[in-house]
């Protein structure tokens, strides 16, 4: 009962603090950058601009027609007008699956768009042995595997045919069979939740005990007869809650009905609590927050390393695995793919509350021997 | 009560001890002063009997608890008014005393009695952050109270009060005496501890160095003086004779035969004085 009383009195005092209105505050603003700033669907086509004004017209309807032919599902040729620099210029545009095809009118406006734009450009030239020549423009970054393989193509070092015998016989294995992919907005989602509710769990904790260390609270408490352990987990009780609270302000409006709440609630609760016990080992250090700010910055930054590989998964190093937030982000990006490999989640989940027991106990240890520091 | 026997603490834990060889009892009902400047050990020989600080070295038993493996429940049985007011700011003062009183296994007494044995029943709507430094200082001391403490731990408890507040809450400190409360009371003021105390304890670089009643101490070291007034001629003058000093008596008789005197009363001497005559200290 002594935990319930210090619990409510927590969920009373925090809901008077500005720090509270932080939390719930911050979780609107990251909606709102969700609905407004992060498009649902980005275009995948690349922009690619070629010039073909000094071929003739034979040549220039030869390569419109191997591209009409390349593609599965009849495309049509559009009309259109781009800007370059100051300027406006014609072209034929071709939308494929895949790209944007611009056949520019100008070469001054290819040569900007290459120059100024950065933009992937090609010049088709007429050889003098009437073959044609592929100019391409390029921006210095490009590998030599890829410079070989245009050498390979315009130079017929290697046929046509050989290419195609070569592709045929390769063994393309479908790991997974329709897979469930996210829009923008749902890929960040993850993010959020994971950097919302941890890191900040672990700021907002520690703020509230150097303010009750401040206020020498801590003290009065350690003269009842209540438990220590009840005041810090009366605490995380309520960052529990804060991040439920904030974290349904993100997913609601986003995926509706469409994950599992059960699992979300579970690894939001873990995560909270394991991230909570942490702080409270932190502060358990230092007398007030101006002391402490140096490590808090340095593990948030080490926290916040798992955000590359999540969104350049070519870089995934081995160590990264280490890290906590690589399962957390894993893990709410596995509810919110619809939550398939519930032994993922729970063994995330396990380990979360195994991590954050083991805190806990050490923070308890430690605020029980650090009463009068502060 | 409280049996403490050789006890050492040095936070740096080395052999620089801020408390070193106190041995000290107190009784049941009894007010003991702790006694000290700044700085001498009165805290930390309260923050391990509290268990604030962890015993290191000693034994220590308060109210019947080795506070070695110290117990919440003993935390039943004792009151700790703190020198640093620490109430919720954020909470009224009603608030602030019904959330404590629910962190107590045994009875406890109602918040309205305590906000108005304190003076605060019309302040208790008030969040506890608006209060004066006087009123957030009588709140931690009425919280103090609200389990009916037989042990009260009081550190400075008249400390930033006005002279009419300080005198009430010395009442409400002979008060619970009377009903049996014992009172370990810490301060570096000698006058409401030769007021309050019946046995005062002086500690200075963490050595307890005097325990005795005040009484007992002015009578083995204070001096007692005679300080008279009398006119001579056109002038006022003023003496201060000793009652042992047989030079002294002689005088105060030629005095009293010869001139009118205007005043006269007996001097004792302060506990300040004889802790000066004792420690070669100062008490600030």
């Amino acid at each position: 009962m002594k935990l319930w009383y210090s619990f409510l009195k927590e969920l009373q005092l925090s809901s008077k603090s500005w720090y509270f209105y932080i939390e719930v505050g911050m979780a609107f603003v990251l909606l709102l950058i969700l609905l407004i700033a992060v498009p649902e669907k980005s275009d995948p086509r690349i922009d690619e601009y070629l010039y073909a004004g000094d071929l003739p017209q034979d040549y220039v309807e030869v390569i419109y027609r191997s591209i009409l032919d390349e593609e599965d599902e009849a495309i049509t040729p559009q009309q259109v007008e781009v800007q370059v620099g100051d300027g406006v210029y014609e072209a034929d545009l071709f939308v494929t699956d895949t790209r944007n095809l611009y056949f520019i009118q100008d070469r001054e406006a290819l040569r900007i768009l290459a120059e100024e734009d950065r933009e992937i450009a090609v010049e088709i030239l007429l050889g003098s042995e009437g073959d044609m020549i592929y100019r391409y423009y390029l921006q210095g970054y490009e590998s030599q595997r890829l410079k070989n393989l245009y050498m390979i193509l315009h130079n017929n070092l290697v046929s046509p045919s050989f290419i195609q015998r070569h592709m045929e016989t390769q063994t393309v294995k479908t790991l997974e069979e329709s897979p469930v992919t996210l829009n923008n907005r749902e890929n960040v989602l993850p993010v959020f939740l994971t950097y919302n509710g941890s890191l900040m769990g672990l700021f907002i904790i520690a703020a509230y005990i150097f303010l009750d260390k401040q206020e020498g609270i801590i003290l009065a408490y350690a003269v009842t007869a209540s438990k220590v352990w009840h005041y810090l987990l009366s605490k995380i009780g309520v960052l529990m809650v804060t991040m439920l609270g904030t974290s349904l302000i993100l997913v609601v409006p986003m995926m509706g009905f469409g994950v599992n709440y059960l699992n979300l609630f579970l690894l939001v609760t873990v995560s909270a609590f394991a991230f909570s016990s942490l702080g409270l080992v932190l502060t358990s250090y230092y007398r007030d927050m101006m002391q402490s700010f140096g490590v808090f910055y340095i593990l948030i930054v080490f926290l916040m390393i798992p955000n590359i590989s999540y969104f350049t998964p070519s870089w995934e190093p081995q160590w990264i695995h280490f890290l906590p937030t690589y399962h957390l982000l894993e893990g709410f990006k596995e509810i919110i793919l619809g939550g398939d490999d519930i032994r993922y989640l729970l063994s995330v989940s396990g380990g979360y509350l195994l991590c954050g027991l083991v805190l806990f106990w050490f923070a308890n240890h430690r605020f029980k021997k650090t009463l009068t520091m502060g | 009560m409280i049996t403490v026997k050789n006890l050492y603490h040095s936070y740096s834990k080395d052999d620089q001890y801020a408390v070193k060889d106190v041995s000290f009892e107190i009784k049941e009902g009894e007010i003991f002063g702790f006694l000290g400047p700044s700085g001498a050990g009165k805290s930390t020989t309260q923050g391990i009997l509290t268990g604030l600080l962890q015993l290191q070295k000693g034994e220590v038993n308060v109210a019947g608890y080795d506070v070695k493996h110290i117990k919440n429940v003993m935390f039943n049985k004792i009151g700790m008014s703190f020198e640093q007011s620490n109430v919720y700011s954020k909470m009224t003062g009603r608030e602030n005393l019904a959330f404590y009183r629910k962190l107590f296994d045994v009875e406890t007494r109602d918040p309205e009695e305590l906000l108005k044995l304190v003076g605060l029943s019309d302040k208790g709507d008030i969040k506890a952050g608006d209060y004066s430094k006087g009123m957030k200082h009588r709140l931690t001391f009425a919280r103090s109270m609200i389990n009916h403490p037989t042990l009260w731990f009081l550190d400075e408890p008249t400390t930033g009060l006005d002279p009419a507040i300080a005198s009430e809450i010395k009442g409400i400190i002979k008060e619970e005496n009377k009903k049996g409360v014992t009172v370990f009371l810490t301060t570096h003021n000698m006058y409401i501890a030769d007021e309050l105390c019946d046995r005062v304890g002086f500690i200075v670089d963490g050595r307890l160095v005097l325990i005795d009643s005040p009484k007992n101490l002015k009578l083995q070291y204070g001096e007692k003086f005679i300080e008279v007034e009398y006119v001579a001629g056109d002038e006022i003058i003023k003496e201060s004779l000793s009652f042992v000093n047989q030079e002294d008596i002689g005088r105060l008789k030629i005095i009293l035969d010869t001139y009118p005197i205007q005043t006269m009363h007996t001097k004792e001497a302060t506990l300040e004085e004889i802790f000066i005559k004792v420690t070669g200290r100062g008490l600030v």
